[in-house]
């Protein structure tokens, strides 16, 4: 016993030397971040980048040459930097004092600045893959890839579009973009890179999993043979509206009817109810989000809609009770 | 110049050293890795660490159990080679209690130890070592701490049964072990006390047996013998000898001197032996004093009447019937032990607890009778022994007892004495035969004790009434004629008869005071010294010695 005793406390004093003697400070203070970003990107994997913080969200822009190949998809090398790029946002933002909720990398073309691809991190989620609290497949479903036009270049081509056409000098034409056409973006999907300026905003948490929840319904539209059979899913749209009285979560989902298995129209709309519901479910638990007061789904083909409270949300997702006893 | 002592502690402990340099090191790497680290991971590293310590741990003794269960024979084998320095051994020579004569030969073997050059200068030898030899529990152990403890010595101890293995080698590498950390003792301080308890264990005189079973005592004894010559031999490049020689082996036995190896007796190894003997009056008397100075005892105690009662004792029993008294007093709800407290305590030590057989009245009388006639024939005529009790409640294997001590050591017996323990041991069989005309089994000691005295008397001691002078034991059975044994017998036989009529003449013409006493005994159970001294004051019977 005095032999275990004596092992037990050797561990123990080199755990407390190990401990005591190792700085505990953060790798990247928070005045340091945008730099260390930079720094590291540069320094380790050879792609200068543009770091800007709002709040509790990292922004990186990552310009690339031949960020797409002829069939739209990302070209081997684009993809090696974007993951370098976002596995250096993953250390930094990991390792700082600046408490960061979420980071997001905006990569495009050089020659074609209007094309972007826009990557959307929540950090806890990092932080829970790290730590095997999540599987890398529900990892891999929380993160919002979106490819799209520049919202802001497309706001700008129809601005210039009409200035050309009212021959309007182009110096004017910059000044009045400036002035008039350039502020910050209201909703995710607005968030990007246009002509050496950053359209960001915070992100918040409610509105990541609105994003979240109405791609998961897209991906469910597109891989469930259940769903694609009936539907063909030209939209689907995830919002938070927090007004005064009331914080709500909806999704407006625009699917076409196919003609194989179609069943009536109620039918139909409770399908989407139900797959909307259950992912919107399982998500906002996942998140142990509670912060709303009812989930909307509105079946913009139909018309119809269905609102539900929380706890009707967690008895659904629980199967406690059925979809026609839950909902308004 | 690196101090000598620092030399011998990096040689002793070297796997020490090298475990704390690694774990410095590695705690060092350890920083050096953790500090490299971001800070995310560094966080998960150190939270992560408690458990991995843990696991492994718990690893480590699940392995070292397992290992040392099945590869090892038990933890057992572990065995703990005691080191304990001089000065804290702590024993002065006025801790050890009498053996004055003994004391005094000890302390001029510390001064030899001590002035070893002086010795040397005058071409005097050095001591190896040193052989106690005596019964147990009488202060060995004791007097080889005090040993070490005024040459200011380190001491290292083992028993002798620790060399003891099945596994032939082992004992003889135990004792490499030994010595070569006393060796190294010796060098960081001077010198080096070995102590090794219960010699008898490994020196035993050797048996070269052609089937080899007795190869691993052999080995372990031929071992130490080398061991105890190599100390002679090691002198330094001036000749000088060095300082790793400077060990003095104390071996301690119970075991008589003629059981152990001669070679291990020859001048060189255990150049000298002390003979310890059990404590005489004046040594009991300053024992009593010292052990009942560590308890609460009654001022009225006469520890000279107490040392009179412990004849024989050893120090170690006379610790024990303190303690044991102790024991009694707190039972009898006393704050101090009183002279009863004692007394019950010698006897639970001596005759054993009482046990509760439920006997049949005539068990109960058949057995006050065999004590009665003890204690008449004791009484009246043994020479040096007296009554202190009789009983008739059953301790130990017996179902009655007559407590008898002698007033003071005798270390030889004269023929008187031997006859009178004849007569004692046939009078319980001479009362229950007077009294029922049959006897019981309870003979069956007493007739061994009176045979086994007999016989020696005749065959051994040249004590029968016949011309029959010298030890007829030393001669081989074989060559002692028949007639020669027959004679010897009926030798011994005669002094069986005679003491037998000697017995029943006295019990007969003693039958009152065997009466009063049975009477006594069947009421009471017990008689105490003085209940028994009256009664025989009362039929005119005055005690010719006086017991305590």
């Amino acid at each position: 016993m005095v032999g275990i005793k004596k092992v037990l406390l050797l561990c123990a004093i080199c755990y407390i030397l190990c401990a005591a003697l190792t700085g505990c400070g953060p790798t990247y203070p928070k005045k340091n971040v945008k730099e260390a970003v930079a720094r590291i990107c540069t320094q380790e994997y050879g792609v200068n980048v543009k770091v800007e913080t709002y709040d509790k969200t990292m922004f990186i822009y990552l310009p690339l040459k031949g960020l797409l190949d002829y069939s739209f998809n990302l070209t081997r090398p684009a993809s090696e930097k974007i993951n370098n790029v976002i596995f250096t946002a993953a250390r930094v933002t990991l390792s700082t004092d600046a408490k960061f909720d979420f980071y997001c990398v905006i990569a495009h073309d050089i020659k074609m600045p209007e094309l972007q691809i826009v990557i959307i991190k929540n950090v806890e989620d990092v932080r829970r893959l790290f730590a095997s609290d999540i599987s890398r497949g529900e990892y891999m479903k929380r993160v919002l890839i979106d490819l799209r036009w520049s919202p802001q270049a497309k706001k700008e081509q129809v601005v210039k579009d009409i200035f050309n056409k009212m021959n309007l000098d182009q110096k004017w034409q910059d000044q009045i973009i400036s002035d008039f056409f350039r502020s910050e973006p209201a909703a995710i999907s607005d968030i990007g890179y246009w002509n050496d300026r950053f359209y960001i905003k915070d992100i918040t948490l409610a509105e990541f999993l609105a994003e979240q929840i109405a791609n998961r319904i897209k991906i469910e539209f597109r891989e469930s043979k259940d769903l694609k059979d009936i539907f063909l899913l030209k939209s689907a749209k995830g919002l938070y509206a927090a007004r005064k009285d009331r914080r709500l979560f909806r999704f407006e989902i625009m699917a076409e009817r196919g003609a194989i298995g179609a069943g009536t129209t109620i039918e139909n709309s409770d399908k989407i109810f139900e797959k909307a519901l259950s992912m919107a479910g399982h998500v906002l638990h996942g998140y142990h989000f509670k912060d709303y007061d009812a989930v909307e789904v509105f079946d913009q083909h139909e018309g119809r809609s269905i609102e539900v409270t929380p706890e009707e949300l967690e008895n659904f997702r629980m199967k406690k009770v059925k979809l026609n006893e839950i909902g308004k | 110049m690196i101090p000598r002592k620092w030399k011998m502690y990096l040689k002793m402990y070297w796997v020490k050293f090298a475990i704390v340099a690694v774990v410095i090191l590695l705690v060092a790497l350890a920083v050096i890795g953790l500090n490299s680290l971001e800070s995310y991971y560094r966080n998960i590293t150190l939270a992560t660490m408690p458990v991995n310590l843990l696991m492994v741990s718990l690893n480590a003794i699940i392995f070292v159990y397992m290992y040392m269960i099945f590869m090892r024979g038990g933890f057992s084998k572990l065995s703990q080679k005691l080191r304990v320095h001089g000065e804290f051994v702590n024993i002065k020579w006025s801790d050890v209690i009498g053996m004055e004569n003994v004391k005094a030969e000890a302390m001029e073997v510390v001064q030899l130890i001590m002035d070893r050059a002086r010795v040397k200068k005058i071409g005097g030898k050095i001591l190896r070592g040193i052989l106690m030899l005596g019964p147990p529990g009488c202060g060995k152990t004791y007097l080889a701490k005090a040993i070490a403890t005024e040459s200011g010595l380190p001491f290292v101890s083992m028993s002798g049964s620790e060399f003891v293995e099945i596994f032939v080698g082992v004992g003889a590498a135990r004792v490499r072990a030994l010595f070569k950390k006393a060796r190294e003792l010796a060098y960081g301080y001077g010198g080096c006390i070995v102590f090794i308890d219960e010699l008898d264990a490994i020196a035993r005189k050797r048996v070269f047996s052609a089937f080899g079973g007795t190869e691993e005592t052999n080995s372990t004894q031929n071992q130490l013998l080398a061991e105890m010559d190599g100390l002679q031999e090691l002198k330094d490049k001036s000749g000088e000898p060095r300082p790793e020689q400077n060990i003095i082996i104390i071996g301690a036995t119970n075991a008589p001197e003629d059981m152990l190896d001669r070679a291990l007796r020859r001048p060189g190894r255990f150049d000298r032996i002390i003979y310890i003997e059990k404590p005489g009056l004046e040594d009991r008397e300053k024992l009593f004093a010292y052990y009942l100075g560590k308890v609460q005892y009654d001022k009225l105690l006469d520890v000279g009447r107490l040392a009179r009662k412990a004849v024989y004792k050893s120090p170690a029993d006379i610790e024990n019937i303190i303690k044991e008294a102790a024991l009694v007093a707190t039972r009898n709800g006393r704050d101090a032990i009183r002279l009863e407290d004692i007394s019950e305590a010698m006897e639970r030590i001596d005759l054993g607890l009482k046990r509760q057989l439920t006997m049949t009245p005539r068990e109960k009388e058949t057995t006050a009778y065999h004590e009665a006639g003890h204690a008449v024939v004791l009484y009246i005529l043994h020479p040096t022994n007296d009554v202190f009790k009789i009983s008739i409640i059953p301790r130990k294997d017996t179902l009655g007892v007559t407590y008898s001590q002698p007033k003071e050591e005798l270390y030889s017996y004269t023929k008187d004495k031997l006859l009178a323990d004849i007569k004692v041991s046939l009078a319980g069989y001479v009362a229950e035969k007077m009294r029922f005309g049959v006897t019981s089994t309870g003979v069956s000691g007493d007739f061994k004790d009176a045979t086994r005295i007999a016989h020696s008397m005749v065959w051994s001691l040249g004590m029968s009434g016949a011309e029959f002078l010298g030890d007829y034991t030393a001669i081989p059975e074989s060559q002692i004629s028949e007639d020669l044994k027959e004679k010897l017998n009926q030798e011994t036989d005669k002094i069986f008869q005679l003491c037998l009529k000697e017995v029943e003449a006295l019990l007969i013409k003693e039958k009152p005071i065997l009466e009063k006493l049975v009477n006594d005994l069947l009421a009471k159970e017990e008689l105490e010294y003085d209940e028994v001294e009256a009664i025989f004051m009362e039929f005119g019977k005055a005690r010719t010695k006086s017991a305590w």
